[in-house]
């Protein structure tokens, strides 16, 4: 219905209600004629007076954003009839307990690289003492062997954390309408992929580090001792240890025990 | 005022409106007479009218959680008449796009680690924050989270029926 005389087209509102639709009308400036949907919506689940009754109580610079409010609740009543946007409240409170306990993980995982790096840092430090010195043999092999059991425990110790916080307890919802969104698969997976590139390289490093040892520990008495140790790589660096076999035959018993501490580690592999 | 015949006493919504209570009372099952506050939140802000319409409009198992929902949001549109339960989203929203943020600056420094390079800035942010579109509304301060991107939750879009 229009106007007599005027050039503005009724409102939503009062198009539905097929009524003569004044310059005053108080829901004119929300439901412009274009969208008769979205009245239909607040009509639906609030209903025209109870919309009136709650901006008479409000000041007018308020009652835009009342309006908008009431609008975008109707129309997601629209979407989801039975749950409305306390439907989407749980959802979000759902996501938000997702992202917080992957962040915790993450951050979990990234402590325990730091303190892996720093263990790292650390024994090469002694090593490196050591063999300025001139005193034990390399055991490089002893920090890359341990940085490998804490990779793998690294697995471990993230896909059970994440299994043992599946369940929600929020008070918000007793059917738990968004608890088959959840999905454990995607951190563990980035997760092993980081931790899966590593060995691989650090394994190749490590070749790369025994041979350049090599010139040097020549020189020295406890030779031995030295292609004692040497023989937990022979699985990547055959060729390197064929020349010093037949010197295995003389270890004396200490170099035994610390070449048995070498095998223990390797089990991991 | 007769009782229904699921109960002693009349629903908190026919003893609310003064009415006869029925035995078929769409109300009842779900407005006992110990919670009158319920019911007299969600006819002060939706009507029984619409109300009674909206629940002929679902199935019957769901009602309970329709309900639920309505005296949600009826309390909340109470504590709040400008924003009612919109405002909780908008906070929500806020949140989880500050959490995802941080994630996403996390496992930038996981990935650093892992592979052995020096600290540098980042640009991951956002990697997911599109989802749902958002709106934000700078008069306000309110992020509108679109209505119309949201995921259906348990299917309920347009068939509910009695």
């Amino acid at each position: 219905m229009t106007l007599k005389g005027g050039t503005s087209q009724a409102c939503a509102s009062c198009k539905y209600q097929r009524r003569k639709c004044s310059s005053e009308c108080p829901l004119a400036p929300y439901f412009p004629p274009d969208q008769p949907k979205m009245f239909q919506n607040a009509h639906k689940l609030f209903g025209v007076r109870k919309i009136l009754k709650i901006l008479e109580n409000l000041e007018s610079h308020q009652q835009e954003e009342a309006m908008r409010s009431i609008i975008y609740q109707a129309n997601i009543r629209d979407r989801f009839p039975v749950h409305g946007c306390w439907g989407i409240i749980c959802k979000l409170h759902f996501q938000i307990r997702q992202v917080e306990e992957e962040l915790h993980a993450v951050l979990a995982h990234l402590e325990m690289y730091r303190q892996q790096q720093q263990q790292i840092a650390a024994l090469t430090e002694d090593v490196t003492s050591q063999l300025e010195l001139g005193m034990a043999p390399p055991q490089p092999c002893l920090a890359q062997q341990y940085s490998y059991s804490i990779i793998g425990s690294n697995i471990g110790y993230s896909s059970n954390y994440l299994d043992s916080n599946d369940n929600v307890g929020n008070s918000l919802w007793g059917q738990h309408p968004y608890a088959t969104n959840y999905d454990t698969n995607s951190m563990p997976i980035i997760q092993s992929q980081l931790v899966a590139s590593q060995p691989l390289a650090s394994q190749q490093e490590e070749v790369q580090n025994y041979d350049e040892m090599h010139p040097f520990f020549d020189t020295i008495d406890d030779r031995q001792s030295y292609i004692e140790t040497k023989e937990p790589y022979e699985s990547s660096s055959e060729e390197s240890l064929k020349d010093t076999a037949p010197s295995m035959e003389h270890a004396a018993e200490n170099e035994l025990k610390s070449a048995a501490a070498c095998f223990t580690l390797t089990s991991i592999n | 005022m007769a009782s229904s015949s699921y109960s002693n006493s009349p629903c908190a919504a026919c003893k609310f409106l003064r009415r006869k209570c029925m035995p078929d009372c769409i109300f009842a099952p779900y407005f006992p007479p110990e919670e009158p506050q319920k019911f007299a939140n969600v006819h002060k802000i939706f009507g029984a009218s619409n109300v009674s319409k909206l629940l002929n409009e679902v199935h019957p198992h769901q009602r309970e959680d329709a309900v639920n929902s309505l005296a949600y949001e009826a309390e909340a549109r109470m504590k709040d008449p400008v924003y009612g339960c919109v405002g909780a989203i908008s906070v929500l929203q806020r949140q989880v796009i500050r959490l995802q943020k941080e994630l996403d600056a996390t496992n930038a420094d996981l990935i650093r680690y892992a592979c052995n390079e020096m600290p540098a800035a980042n640009p991951q942010f956002a990697r997911r924050m599109g989802q749902g579109g958002v709106s934000y509304d700078q008069s306000s301060g309110i992020y509108y989270p679109s209505p119309w991107n949201h995921d259906e939750p348990c299917g309920e879009r347009g068939d509910g029926g009695v």
